[in-house]
C-alpha cells in the first residue's frame, strides 16, 4: 500500500509538471532499492499516460506534453543506470527510432522513444530529418529488433515505405519489425508499406512493440 | 482601396481561393519537396493554379509563399534562395490576376516552436518574417498570415509585417476542437487569440486549416461573439485519407462544404474560401452561392 502511494506521488509529480519533486522521488527510489521497473511502469509511466490522456481530452497542450516528456527523461537518467546494473533488467529489445528525412517534426517520435525506454527497451533515438539509409545502417549496427519511423507530413510519409523497400532489396527485411507513426499514417498506408504495424499514440506504440516482440 | 471598399460594403461577401497542395499533385507533381520551390522550377504550374481559382470566381488569391519565411526555408536548406522563391511567387500570381481582383501575400508558420517545445525566440521569428515581407511588399494588395498554431508566433508575424507595410492584414490561426472549446495546440483559447489579434490591430481575424467545414461552423458561432472585426474562414474539406497513389484525398462532397460555408456566411463570415482538399470546383460552387445571396 505504501508503495502504491509512492507510485501515486510520482505519477502526480509528472502530471503536475513538478520537476524537483519527480527527481527527488527518482533518487529516493534508487537509494531505497525499490523495484525500479515497477517504479517506472506504475509511477513515471502512469504519469506520462495521464498526460497523454489529458492531451487527448484537450486539457493539456504541446508545452505540457513536452515538459512532461522532459521531466520523465531527466528522471529516467537517474533510474536507468541503476536499472542496468541489476540482473532483473535485461533489455526487452532494441529499438531504433527516427523522424524521416525531410520532416522536422520530432515531438511525437520523442515521446514514443521515451515511453519505450521507460518500458525497458533500449532506444536509439536518431532525431528528426534522418535519411532512410542512416536509419537502416544504425538498425543493423545495433542489431535492433524494431525500427520505428515517424512522419508528420503527407509529403514525407513515403520515406516510411522507402525504408521497407531498401530492407527488402538488401534481403534483410525479416531481421526487423518495422513500425510507423505520425498524423497522416493510417492502417491502409501501413498495409501498403508492408510495415508490421502503426500506432496513433505513444501508449499504443508501446503496446504494439510489446505485442510484436511477444513481451 | 478595393479591399477596404469590399470590407465596408455590407452586402459584399469576399471570396478567397482554395487549397494549393492538392492542385499541385493533380498536375502530376510528385510529393516530397517544398511546394514553394515550384515558383522558380515550374512557374507555369503555379500560374495555372492561380488562374483556375480566379476563373472559378475568387475575388482574391494568395501567393504560393506559405513556406517561404527565412526560418522555414532554412529548415529545407533553401535560405539562400529566399529572394528568388518569394519574388518568383509574386511574379506568378501577378501574371494570373485579372483586373479588379486582388493579390494576397501568403505567410505561413516558421516551423520552429518557442520553448519548451522548440527553441525559437520572438526576435528570430520577427526577423524571419520581416525578410519575407520585405520581398513581397511591392506587388501585393494585402496579407494573409495563416495556419499559426502559436499566438506568440502570430504576434511576431503581425509585428514584422507592420514594420514594413501599411496594407491590410488577415490574421488566421489554426485550432483544434476540444471538450472545452477551440484551442491552438499550444493551448491558446479562441478568446485569447481573438483578443491578441485585435490588440495587434489585425484588420481581419480568421481561422483556417485543421478543422473541417462542419467544425468550422461551430468555431464561427463562438468567434462572432469574441470580435467586432470582419471574420475570414478557410476550412479543410473534411479529414484526409491516403489513396493508392500515396496522395492525401478529401472525400467530403463539395455540396456539403458549400452548405457549411453558407451557414458561416449567415453567421457573419465576411471572407470565405477553402484550405486543404478544396479546389477551383469548390470555389466555383461557393461563387454561385454568394451570387445567389447578393441578388
Amino acid at each position: 500500500m505504501a508503495q502504491e502511494q509512492f507510485y501515486g506521488e510520482i505519477s502526480d509529480a509528472i502530471v503536475n509538471l513538478d520537476k524537483e519533486k519527480a527527481i527527488e522521488l527518482a533518487n529516493r527510489a534508487v537509494t531505497e532499492n525499490l523495484n525500479l521497473l515497477e517504479v517506472i511502469e506504475k509511477g513515471f509511466g502512469d504519469g506520462i499516460r495521464r498526460i497523454g490522456d489529458l492531451w487527448e481530452e484537450g486539457e493539456f497542450f504541446l508545452p505540457e506534453l513536452m515538459l512532461g516528456g522532459r521531466i520523465m527523461q531527466e528522471s529516467m537518467n537517474i533510474l536507468l543506470p541503476s536499472l542496468k546494473e541489476s540482473e532483473t533488467s535485461a533489455s526487452r529489445g532494441v529499438i531504433v527510432i527516427a523522424t524521416i528525412e525531410g520532416d522536422i517534426h520530432s515531438i511525437g517520435k520523442t515521446i514514443v522513444g521515451t515511453m519505450l525506454s521507460a518500458n525497458g527497451f533500449d532506444v536509439y533515438d536518431l532525431g528528426a530529418d534522418v535519411p532512410a539509409e542512416k536509419i537502416i545502417e544504425t538498425a543493423v549496427e545495433k542489431n535492433a529488433d524494431v525500427i520505428g519511423v515517424s512522419a508528420l507530413l503527407t509529403t514525407t510519409m513515403f520515406g516510411q515505405k522507402k525504408i521497407i523497400d531498401i530492407l527488402e532489396e538488401r534481403g534483410i527485411r525479416d531481421n526487423f519489425k518495422v513500425i510507423i507513426g505520425g498524423a497522416p499514417v493510417t492502417r491502409e498506408w501501413t498495409e501498403e508499406c508492408n510495415a508490421d504495424g502503426f500506432a496513433g499514440s505513444a501508449i499504443e506504440a508501446v503496446k504494439l512493440v510489446k505485442h510484436l516482440l511477444n513481451k | 482601396m478595393l479591399f477596404h471598399d469590399w470590407l465596408n460594403d455590407s452586402s459584399k461577401i469576399i471570396l478567397f481561393d482554395g487549397g494549393m497542395g492538392s492542385e499541385v499533385f493533380k498536375r502530376g507533381i510528385k510529393p516530397g519537396k517544398l511546394p514553394d520551390t515550384l515558383n522558380i522550377e515550374q512557374p507555369d504550374v503555379i500560374i495555372d493554379i492561380h488562374k483556375s481559382y480566379y476563373i472559378a470566381g475568387a475575388d482574391m488569391c494568395q501567393s504560393n509563399t506559405f513556406g517561404s519565411s527565412f526560418i522555414n526555408l532554412k529548415n529545407y536548406k533553401l535560405e539562400d534562395r529566399i529572394r528568388e522563391i518569394n519574388l518568383g511567387g509574386l511574379e506568378n500570381i501577378k501574371k494570373a490576376c485579372p483586373p479588379n481582383h486582388l493579390i494576397v501575400a501568403d505567410i505561413g508558420p516558421s516551423g520552429e516552436f518557442r520553448p519548451p517545445v522548440g527553441k525559437a525566440s520572438p526576435d528570430q521569428w520577427i526577423s524571419s518574417f520581416e525578410k519575407q515581407a520585405t520581398l513581397l511588399e511591392a506587388g501585393v494588395d494585402l496579407w494573409h498570415i495563416e495556419t499559426m498554431s502559436d499566438i506568440e508566433e502570430m504576434k511576431a508575424a503581425l509585428e514584422a509585417v507592420r514594420i514594413i507595410s501599411k496594407k491590410p492584414i488577415i490574421s488566421s490561426m489554426t485550432y483544434k476542437k476540444t471538450k472545452k472549446g477551440f484551442y491552438t495546440i499550444m493551448g491558446d483559447s479562441l478568446e485569447k487569440c481573438a483578443q491578441i489579434q485585435e490588440d495587434q490591430d489585425a484588420d481581419v481575424i480568421g481561422a483556417n486549416c485543421t478543422l473541417g467545414s462542419d467544425q468550422m461552423v461551430d468555431l464561427m458561432k463562438d468567434l462572432k461573439h469574441l470580435t467586432d472585426k470582419p471574420i475570414s474562414i478557410k476550412p479543410n474539406a473534411g479529414q484526409p485519407r491516403i489513396n493508392s497513389d500515396n496522395i492525401a484525398v478529401y472525400d467530403q462532397p463539395i455540396k456539403d462544404f458549400v452548405n457549411d460555408i453558407g451557414e458561416m456566411i449567415q453567421l457573419g463570415a465576411k471572407i470565405v474560401g477553402g484550405c486543404c482538399g478544396t479546389s477551383p470546383a469548390t470555389i466555383k460552387e461557393i461563387r454561385k452561392l454568394i451570387d445567389s445571396l447578393e441578388n
